[in-house]
């Protein structure tokens, strides 16, 4: 009796915490549109649904999203098989390399593309001076320049967890497969891939999650007319008196991120199973 | 192994892709002329001078220490007994309980962030400081439940009932056995939530008030509407704070300890 009373004790905290600064206010607001008693206020989730310029930038966050998630793939998986195979000395030094970055506030990371991507900047000059531009090319503002900073900014999550799962594979299945005659794009299509697939499915829903409700980069990179769920979210929950529109796109936001969470971590399920 | 040469040449571009930006903020901080622009035009330590006394950064600086040290103390006292609890006591329903402690993590920060302006702020009337430091406790307290519960779950409990066994009272046991298996783990996601709440802009976007900031919301601000080598100058300054950070936490436990096994 006395050991339940202490272990209680030790979880009440905790409980505590996470329901009043989360669950309680996370769910009240959820519910607001629902419960908005002013039939006049616009802003009802079905109004936010159907209104084409909510459409337009649920459609421009998913493509960013998208694309940068792919981008994270395409250029992640190969530098996290590449660290997993390197000797012990230089994996360590890699995976700090890519850790790092992390460590690092997104205004610090962000910021250099406003530097690099401007009509006067260095992108700019050098793509002028090897001729394939003939003037000034504008890449700041633009949705090129917000997956050039998210790719940036979210690749490393796609590396670690790729890694995660491509060190726990053992190098002797490789062999094997070789062994018994596999050619070096059947060993990896056939025995690495599948084996990595469930830690970088997860991976791949850290950076598309992470890309939907990303704030800083979209509203540095993206300017006020590329806005994405995120900055239109903080711009109205600043100039709107009201806030059941903010509820709708909170409500939007929250759902992509939980259904494309569920959607990968069955592809993950599936990719350990077979 | 296989194709060799295409991924050494794959990881050197991914590096130089993560790192050039960085590269690109020192110059730029580091530059003599108004204008942002790399290569700096010429060299000099103006801007740092000039960022050191600018009264704004300063005081969002202070904030930001303030809120950093107080939420992650918070989020300490509250998430190491209970992951203790999770992990030792195994009370029942633990794993609803391990959900629930990781549950703030899943959704977007800023929504959570407009969630609690309007319960701390406008309902309940907190100043802009207690809401920060008690939003960033919220977000820290997933961090803290999954590196402290890394060093828990890799230690073998039968130590604890090996030192009763020998003769151990409770508390012998505590401090003896149970406290050198988690020391790693604390001082991990102790490092992880300073971090993680000293550069967090979604949450504190929406808890600031005029008066109370953040250092990274205020240099959000002035980059919105300033383009001046200033904000590198702070930058490069953060990037040496964190580099020592970084180090600090290598000594003491090891950097892998921070990303490595949470990740998976």
């Amino acid at each position: 009796m006395r050991r339940g009373l202490v272990t209680g004790a030790l979880l009440l905290p905790a409980a505590v915490l996470v329901v009043v600064g989360f669950l309680y206010p996370y769910v009240t607001m959820l519910v607001a549109p629902a419960a908005d008693p002013d039939p006049d206020v616009p802003g009802s989730l079905a109004a936010a649904i159907t209104d084409p310029y909510v459409v337009d930038i649920v459609a421009r966050t998913a493509r960013v999203a998208g694309i940068t998630t792919l981008a994270s793939l395409l250029f992640g998986f190969p530098v996290a098989w590449a660290i997993s195979r390197a000797a012990p000395s230089r994996r360590a030094l890699l995976l700090i390399a890519v850790t790092f970055p992390l460590l690092l506030s997104t205004v610090i990371r962000t910021f250099a593309w406003i530097v690099l991507l401007g009509g006067e900047g260095l992108i700019s000059r050098a793509l002028q001076a090897v001729g394939l531009a003939a003037g000034p090319v504008q890449l700041l503002y633009t949705e090129t320049a917000m997956v050039l900073g998210l790719t940036q900014l979210f690749m490393p999550l796609l590396v670690l967890t790729a890694y995660s799962s491509l060190a726990a594979v053992d190098p002797a299945l490789e062999e094997a497969a070789r062994g018994m005659g596999a050619r070096n794009s059947a060993v990896f299509a056939r025995v690495v891939f599948p084996l990595a697939l469930p830690g970088t499915a997860v991976g791949a829903i850290l950076v598309f999650a992470g890309c939907v409700t990303a704030f800083t980069t979209p509203s540095l990179l993206g300017g006020t007319r590329n806005r994405t769920l995120a900055t239109l979210l903080y711009q109205e929950a600043n100039t709107s008196v009201d806030w059941s529109g903010v509820s709708a796109i909170a409500i939007i936001m929250t759902a992509i991120v939980l259904v494309v969470g569920v959607v990968m971590s069955r592809v993950s399920a599936i990719g350990s199973t077979r | 192994m296989i194709r060799r040469p295409i991924f050494t040449l794959i990881t050197a571009a991914a590096v130089v892709f993560l790192f050039f930006p960085i590269i690109v903020v020192v110059g730029v901080g580091l530059s003599a002329g108004t204008v942002l622009t790399f290569p700096p035009d010429g060299l000099s330590l103006r801007w740092f001078a000039e960022a050191i006394a600018y009264e704004p950064f300063r005081s969002a600086l202070w904030t930001s220490v303030v809120v950093a040290v107080l939420a992650t103390v918070l989020a300490l006292l509250v998430g190491v007994p209970a992951t203790y609890a999770i992990h030792r006591r195994s009370p029942r329903g633990r794993h609803v309980l391990q959900l629930l402690f990781l549950s703030p993590l899943i959704v977007p920060e800023l929504v959570l962030g407009f969630a609690l302006f309007q319960l701390f702020m406008v309902d309940a009337g907190l100043d802009a400081l207690t809401a920060l430091v008690a939003g960033h406790a919220v977000l820290l307290l997933p961090y803290t439940v999954r590196v402290t519960g890394a060093s828990l779950q890799q230690a073998d409990p039968a130590l604890e009932d090996a030192a009763a066994g020998l003769g151990a009272g409770p508390l012998t046991t505590f401090f003896r056995v149970t406290v050198p298996v988690i020391a790693p783990g604390v001082v991990a996601a102790t490092m992880l939530s300073l971090l993680t709440s000293f550069n967090n802009v979604p949450l504190s976007l929406m808890l600031t008030s005029r008066r109370v900031e953040t250092l990274p919301v205020a240099m959000l601000e002035y980059v919105q509407t300033s383009f001046t080598p200033m904000i590198a100058a702070v930058s490069t300054l953060l990037l040496l704070l964190t580099i020592g950070v970084a180090l600090l936490t290598e000594r003491l436990v090891g950097f892998q300890k921070v990303f490595g096994r949470s990740a998976t």
